[in-house]
This record gives C-alpha cells, structure tokens and sequence, in this order.
C-alpha cells in the first residue's frame, strides 16, 4: 500500500516538472529567412534582419519619461491599430504571392507599393509606383504604356525599376501552378504578353478590351492582384513557392521590426529613407512605429481602449462605442450624430435569392420579401438604428450618390410595380428619425434638415407593407392559412430556408434574425439557418444549398461597377439542383437586357457617361426584377482614441474613408498629428 | 500469464481505439458542409474591389484542389492519410497556412497549451482535492461548510464571466496583470521567462478558479463517505491522530477516481482553452482548431483531433495500466 501511494507522489511531481519546463519553453522566433545578401549601398539593410530574435527585445531608448509600448517603443511615436483579424495564422509568411501571407498585419499599406493607388476619398485612380496613369496605345484598348516613377528605392537600397515589374509577371505566369494568392490567377487571365522599354517603362497587353487596368495591376479599393516582389531578393530562390520572405525587403515606407510568432500582433517601424520608399513621396508619415495588435475580445479591448492601449479600433459594436465614449473624453465614433459610423465601405448587406428556386423565380416573391420586411425595426432592433439604408443594389456612398442615387431618384419615386403599386418610400430616413427620437435618442445627437437627414440614413427605402405583399403573393398563388401562415400553391406551408453567420460577424448576425423574425410576423415560416464562415462561402456559391442568404458580395466602391456584375451572364448560370460551385453571376439573374447591358460596358470607359448610364439602366433592371434585395451600408464602426494622436478621419473631416486595412491608411498616417502626450 | 493477458487486451483496446478514432476523424469534417476552397473563393469575392473573374475562379480552384491534395477519391484520400499518419504522423500542410505543415503548427502552439493546462489542471487538482478533503472530513464544521459554499458557488459561475470578471478586478481596476498578452520573441533567459509567467498569469489564475470548484464538491462527498469506512474508526479507536485519520486513511481511499479524473483530464488538454486562449489573446491549441473548423482546414483538424484522440487514449492506457498498482482489488481480480 505505502509503495503504491508513492506513485500518485511521483505523478504528481513529474507532472508539476514538465508543466514548469513546457512553461518555459520560449515563443518560437521567426523562422529564419534563406539567406539574402542586401547591397552593401543599403540605406536601410536593418531591416532585412530587424525580426531576428536576437534583437527583439532591445527596445528604443524612450525620451525622457515617455511611456512604452507592450513591444518597447514609445508610445508617442506609436500609432496603434487594434488588428482586424484578430490573429493570423501565418505571421512569419511574407510572401505576397502565396495565400494565407499575413496580409491584413499592414503589408499592403506600409510594406508594399502600388502601380496605381485609389483615393479612397473620391475613388479615382491615382499613380504611385508608376509615374502616370496607363497610357492607351491601341484603340482596341488592349495595348498600354506605362512608364514608372524614378527614384523609388526598395528597403535594401537597390532601385526599383521595370526589372522588378516584368520579373513578377514572370514569376506570375511561370508558377501559376504552385502560387497561391489568388492575383496569380486574376492577373495570368488578364494580361496577355509584356516587354520592358527600359529602366522606367514598360509596355502590356490585354487579353481583352481592358478599361480598368489601373484597378487590375493597381489598387481598387484596399489591395492590389498584382504584388510587386524585388527581383534581387526572389531570383535567388529556386522555389518562390517555399519561400517564406519572413524578413521581408519593403517598398512602403515602413519596414517589419518585430512580430509574434503566435500572430497577435506586429510591429513596423519608418524606413529612415522613407522620401524614397512607394509612397514617401506624397509626404511624411509621421508615426515612427505601427503597431497592429490583438486586445482580444470586445470585452477586453474596451478596457483596453479606455486605457489608451491604442488608436483605433475596428469593428468595435455600437453599444461599446457608447459605454467608451461615455467614460474616456479622447474616445470619439466617425461621426458626433446619427448614425454616428462610417457608411463608406464598398460592400453592402442585402439578401442573395436563388431565382431558379421556386417560388424565388417569380418577381412577384420577391418584391414580396422586400416589402414584407421592416427595414426600420430591423435597424433599430440590430443596430440601435445607426445604419444607413440604400435601395440600389450598391452602398449608399459619398462617391456613388451624385452618380447613381441622386440620377435614380425621381426615377424611384415614379417606380410601379406591374398593378400600379408604388413600393417606394422617399420618407424612409424621415420617418426613421421621428422613431428614434420617440425612443429617446437626444435631439442634438439627430440630423437636422431633409438632406441631412437622406446623407445620414439615404435616400429612402421601400415601404413596409405585408399587405400588398400578401396581394403579391396571393398574385402567385400563395396564401395563408388559418394559422395565418403562407402556403403554397399545392397547400403545404412555405418554409423559407434564410442563411445568416454566426457569431464570426455577430453584426450580420443580429441582422439576419432581425430579418427572419420580421418575415415571421408577416406569416412567412422562415428557417434563420446560422452557418461558419467556410459554409457561408459554400452555400452562396452552390446552387443546391441556396435558398436565401444575408451577404455583402455586392461590393462597388467607384462608379466601376463591373467588378460586381461583370459576370451577370447567361453562361455562369447553373440548374437549380446543382452541386457544382458557380463561377460568376452569383444572383442567378436571367435577364437578356442586362446580360447586352454587362456586355456593352466592358467596352467603356468606367468615367464615361454611357458606362454609367449602363449601370442606372441594369440598377433599373434589378429592382425591378428585384434581383437583389438590398438593404444597407456596412455601418463601419471604427472608434479612434485622441490621447497620443489627432486628425484621424472624421464625418467633418472625410479626407479618407477611416480604415486601418485599406490603402486609406496611407493617409491616416500622413494626416494624423502627435498631441504631445507622453 | 494473468498480467500478460491483462496488459495485451489492454493494448489490442488502444490500438483499436485509435484506428476507429483516426479514421472517424477522417471522415468526420468531409461531412461538413463546407469546403476550404470554396470557402476562399468566397472570401475574395466578398473583398471590396477584387476582379476575380470567373475564369480566374475556376483557375484557382483546380490549382489548390492539387495543392491541398483534395483530388482523387475519398478511399484514395484516406489510403493516404492513413499511410501518412500512421508511419510518419504526417498530417500535410494546413490550408488556411499552406504551404506550413500542420505538425509545425501544432509544435509552435503545443507547449503554450501544455504549459498553461497542465500547470492549471494540476493546480485546480490539488488545490480543489485539498480543499474538499478538508470540507468533507470536518463536515460537521463551520469552516467546513464554507468551504463547501465556496465551491458550490464558484463551480457553476459560466469560465467566461468568471475570467472578465477576474480581468475587471485585476487587470483594469488594479492594474496588477495585462489586459492581453504580449509576449515577444526572445531567446530563453530569466527576464524571457518572468515576462512569460507575468502575461500567462491571470489566465492560469481564471483556469484555477474555475477548475477547483469540481474537485472540491467530489472530494468532499468521497471523504465525508470514506469517513463512515469501519477502517477509519478502528483507526480511531486505535488512537490515531486527525490528521493521520484524514491523510492516510480517508484520502488515499477516496483519492482513486480523483486520479481517473486527473488522468482524463490531462488527456484532454490537447483540446486546448479556447475562451481562455479568445480571451487573453494567448495563444494555443484551441485556437488553431477554431481557425481550421472556420476555415474547413481539414489537414488541421485531423492533426488536432488525432492528437487529442491519442493522448486520450494514452491516458486511459496509463490509468488501465496503472490502477493495479493503485488499488490492489484489482491486482486480486
């Protein structure tokens, strides 16, 4: 008996042992990379070893009594953006070419450089790498020039130049089969040949009539298909597959000082020639270290955000941007009125119907879906009624209005639909505004006047009327039962599948049952099915599993409509049955006008008038059809904290959309001031 | 001949536990569904701005369908898989960090896991046996009935609200711990390892806490039991001292299925702490296999689950193999 009883003894010290000795075991440090040898000119050569561990820990000596950051920098020279990720799970891959790089840990914004940039501000293309926008050499518009900026030195010291271009267009053809960031494919089916002119130009071919090459080879909205890589870096490499780039060569302005090997966050610091980097050139970014960073969960991050841990959040809910708000004056939303959030994000939330699904295949079920839907009560009931609706299948944006909303508008007033019936509610904003203020919402905190009213929740939405739904659908054949519930025309009860995220984007979420629970009390039996994030993708792409589904794949950010409905096409329409994954036309929308419509516009130019009378004419044919029930912008909750820096992008003072993960943060940092603090 | 046959069923038990266990892991995310292809296809479509035209899409899919190894038949998949897992434990490249092995994933977040759970596990353990041994011998005792009252009310308290709450008092109220952790890269010294314990100890703290509730309520009904035993009275007839009657007597007796628990509980470490790991952004196991059901990233999953399955198993063969030497009612069976 004694000499059992020593075992659970012995267990128990054995287990304490290697639990202190696991403990101990020190956070694996960046994979080292396959030797490169920098020029000896370099300017900036630290920053090809800047992650190695063993100068990790050797911190910038603070200024006086500066407080430090969690990594060792100051504070005051630390801009801090809660990560929009959260956490990576590859944050030592640095190579652009491959998928799953740490991609959303600042590369696109301080680390890589663009042909063409877009300003987020307006949405017009504009050239960073290269010196102009393309010049068009063919009238086929298939041929271009494009002749680069001089002067542009990569983070080693060697110049970029046509070299660097044609080399990664080659990498990009030549590996097609074995690199896996998608732009191989995007751009591999896009360009059809390329020769370089010299140092600083280079000619290129389209495979077809192309009018958007300075979005395709450049920057659309917040990243590029086409990711430049130095070619005295990636030559040397046998396989470019295998290559990890942990201590990657930059051409941003700033370069990779530190990360975790655990990908929770990652430190950048200025490159110290940063006037000679991609975008150094438009000015000085005045943050001497970035930092992105997980502060874990919305519950900590608030804490942590009152704290003045960082700068800017992402996503933050509105209720926690109130109770910040509330407790720490620095602590401040977009916008000081309703709906208080940024409504500029490209994509917008709207519901993706199967139309060769009976009964979704007839117009009539349709519209009835959208008007039996309380579009205020969902916003109230989801997002305390900080949303922004839009009737249009795009985002209600300062750059889309004056082209496509403010064009439609007397259109959409007069719009009827086959019985004479106006579904159009002009007062939808109006009538929003007097709901939130019987809620209690401060006066002061409201928009004051109709057209502040229409910029802060758009330009009206369709009326909520279950009563002209059920006529709509009893025009169909199907109509309640005793229990008040629909049925078909064969007498069982319509059971309306609706897919919806689960709590991986807890904001679609509340929205979705919102919606679902709208559509109940209009007597549709409806099924909110909560899916993760790779069934989400699944179910939207196969035609066999959908029925209805909350997204935000209708994402225009410039007047180019194209990249959403280019693919609205008879030949990506599949049965109804079908397993198969669709490649296009993801509303499985037959309609001749349009497909002519799609077809027409790819042989225009995106500024041109007849490209966007194109697009008011097939948004015309959507609603209509009522393809695409769109609801809202994205409100894009992004809190900042003005302890340590000010001049972040407000509704007062839009000059960049404010978000940390697209190339608008190239002007975040340009524009944002030091206050001082220590 | 009896030990032999004891330890070889034993044996035949764990193989076949981990065959059927592998293989069901196999199968099991195919019925997911969802796909990691599709699931990336629809990521990029969804970006703001990306052409991604339909020929560019079906390009990409044919590409990581044999990159990801996803061609062929689901008999051939597994033929593979099997072959890879059982004479290498080569689970192939994860997808949501291809081309990086599974294995040197799992290697990096493995020893935060182990050095968080098996610390905690063992601590809850001692603390809560400790605890509920006193509570079930001195029943009769105020102290006692306290102590049991401390369990009772900490056992049910939901981990998460439990750990914010512990973060509300400790991290931001009296800033003694961080809100989150960071820990950064540096080779092992006496600052790299106090700067470790400092950022793992208000999660290991949560994990005690919420652990040791279940240990005391057990142990205090297995002692309060083991008390009434005949041998312990005789003990006390005999003369013995209290505490000699409640460590010698009363625990060793009542130890035994705590030691089961410990086991399984060990075992299953290899889950990982997921709401902890969310929560203090630290990292681990836990959150490498919600990444991989997210993204459909079977290779991840496999490897995961076939670990956890193994040490499981593992620890039920230990525990089999053990017990004798524990409880010789057994060795006389």
């Amino acid at each position: 008996m004694t000499k059992a009883f020593r075992f659970p003894r012995v267990l128990f010290l054995l287990l304490t042992v290697l639990s202190m000795v696991a403990c101990s075991v020190p956070p694996t440090t960046p994979q080292s990379q396959t030797p490169t040898e920098p020029p000896a000119q370099s300017g900036a050569a630290e920053a090809t070893t800047a992650p190695a561990a063993a100068e990790a820990t050797a911190a910038p000596a603070p200024s006086g009594d500066d407080t430090l950051t969690d990594v060792g920098t100051p504070r005051s020279e630390t801009l801090i953006f809660q990560t929009f990720d959260r956490q990576t799970a590859n944050p030592d891959l640095h190579n652009p070419l491959m998928n799953g790089y740490a991609l959303w840990r600042g590369f696109r914004e301080l680390g890589w450089g663009y042909l063409w940039e877009m300003d987020t501000g307006t949405g017009q293309s504009y050239p960073e790498l290269a010196a102009e926008l393309p010049e068009v050499l063919n009238d086929e518009h298939t041929r271009f020039r494009v002749k680069l900026r001089e002067g542009i030195y990569w983070s080693d010291g060697v110049e970029f130049t046509a070299d660097d271009v044609i080399y990664t267009l080659d990498t990009y053809f030549e590996n097609r089969d074995k690199l896996t960031y998608f732009g191989i494919s995007v751009i591999t089916n896009y360009v059809k040949s390329y020769e370089k002119i010299d140092d600083y130009t280079f000619e290129i071919e389209t495979i077809n009539p192309a009018y958007d090459l300075s979005t395709v080879l450049g920057v659309y909205t917040w990243g590029s298909a086409f990711n430049i890589v130095p070619k005295h870096i990636f030559e040397k490499e046998a396989d470019v597959a295998a290559f990890r780039n942990t201590n990657p060569v930059t051409l941003g302005p700033y370069v990779v000082k530190e990360f975790d090997p655990n990908g929770f966050w990652q430190l950048w610091e200025r490159r110290e020639d940063w006037e000679r980097s991609a975008w150094g050139w438009q000015g000085e970014p005045k943050a001497k270290y970035v930092l992105y960073k997980d502060f874990g969960p919305e519950e900590t991050r608030v804490l942590a955000f009152l704290e003045n841990q960082y700068d800017v959040d992402t996503f933050m809910s509105p209720e926690s941007i109130k109770a910040a708000v509330a407790q720490n004056a620095a602590i401040s939303p977009y916008s000081p009125t309703m709906p208080y959030h940024d409504m500029n994000d490209a994509c917008s939330y709207g519901i993706l119907m199967n139309q060769h699904k009976a009964p979704l295949d007839q117009a009539e079920v349709r519209w009835a879906l959208a008007l039996a839907l309380d579009l205020q009560d969902v916003g109230i009931n989801a997002l305390s009624g900080e949303f922004k609706a839009s009737p249009l299948p795009m985002a209600d944006t300062q750059i889309l209005n004056p082209i496509y909303f403010a064009p439609l508008q007397g259109w959409l007033n007069d719009f009827a639909l086959s019985d004479g019936y106006k579904p159009f509610n002009p007062n939808f904003g109006a009538d929003l505004v007097g709901r939130l203020s019987e809620m209690g919402l401060p006066a002061e905190d409201m928009p004051q006047g109709d057209e502040a009213i229409r910029s802060a929740f758009g330009v009206g939405w369709w009326k909520y009327d279950p009563a002209q739904a059920e006529k709509l659908l009893g025009s169909v054949g199907i109509t309640k039962n005793a229990d008040g519930i629909y049925t078909l025309p064969d007498g069982s009860v319509w059971e309306l599948e609706f897919v919806i995220p689960d709590d991986w984007n807890k904001v679609m979420q509340r929205v979705g049952f919102s919606i679902a629970d709208s559509w109940r009390k209009a007597g549709i039996q409806v099924n909110a099915r909560q899916v993760d994030n790779a069934e989400f993708g699944t179910v939207q792409n196969t035609n066999s599993q959908l029925t209805t589904l909350l997204n935000w794949t209708n994402c225009i950010f410039s007047p180019n409509y194209l990249n959403a409905w280019r693919s609205i096409q008879p030949e990506y329409l599949l049965p109804a049955d079908s397993p198969d994954t669709i490649t296009g036309n993801m509303y499985r929308w037959s309609n001749p006008q349009v497909f002519d419509l799609v077809k027409a516009s790819y042989s225009q130019e995106p500024t041109s008038p007849e490209f966007q009378e194109y697009g008011r004419e097939i948004i015309k044919a959507f609603i209509t059809d009522m393809a695409y029930i769109n609801l809202m912008n994205i409100p894009t909750t992004i809190p900042t904290n003005n302890t340590y820096w000010t001049n972040f992008p407000k509704a007062d003072n839009p000059y960049a959309v404010p978000y940390s993960w697209w190339s608008s943060a190239k002007m975040i940092l340009q524009n944002i001031e030091p206050t001082g603090a220590k | 001949m009896g030990l032999l046959h004891y330890v070889g069923q034993r044996l035949i038990t764990y193989v076949l536990v981990l065959f059927i266990g592998i293989s069901i892991t196999f199968f099991l995310p195919r019925l997911m569904p969802n796909d990691p292809i599709d699931g990336y296809i629809a990521q990029i479509q969804s970006r703001a701005g990306q052409t991604l035209s339909p020929e560019a899409a079906a390009e990409i899919r044919a590409t990581l369908s044999e990159l990801y190894g996803l061609e062929g038949s689901l008999f051939t998949q597994y033929l593979n898989y099997m072959r890879r897992v059982v004479f290498g434990f080569d689970f192939g490249p994860s997808f949501s960090a291809f081309p990086r092995p599974v294995s040197e994933l799992i290697a990096l977040a493995l020893p935060w896991t182990l050095g968080l759970l098996t610390t905690t596990t063992v601590i809850s353990w001692l603390l809560g046996n400790l605890i509920g041994l006193l509570a079930g011998y001195y029943h009769n005792r105020r102290l006692a009935t306290g102590l049991e009252v401390l369990g009772v009310l900490i056992y049910p308290i939901p981990y998460y609200i439990l750990a914010l709450t512990l973060i509300l008092l400790l991290a931001y109220t009296w800033k003694i711990f961080p809100i989150s952790t960071t820990i950064r890269p540096a080779p092992l010294s006496l600052a790299q390892l106090g700067s470790i314990l400092y950022n793992s100890a208000l999660p290991a703290l949560t994990l005690v806490i919420a652990g040791f509730g279940w240990n005391i309520l057990s142990m205090k009904a297995l002692a309060v039991s083991t008390k009434e035993e005949p041998y312990v009275s005789f003990a006390r007839l005999k003369g013995t001292s209290d505490g000699t009657r409640m460590f010698r007597y009363v625990f060793r007796n009542a130890l035994l299925p705590q030691v089961t628990a410990l086991a399984l509980s060990l075992g299953t470490i290899f889950n990982g702490a997921l709401l902890t790991e969310m929560l203090f952004s630290y990292p681990g196991l836990g959150l490498l296999m919600r990444t991989a059901v997210g993204n459909g990233d079977y290779n991840m999953l496999y490897g995961t689950i076939t670990m956890t399955i193994v040490a499981v198993a593992t620890a039920a063969l230990v525990i089999d193999l053990i017990y004798p030497l524990f409880d010789p009612r057994i060795r006389y069976r």
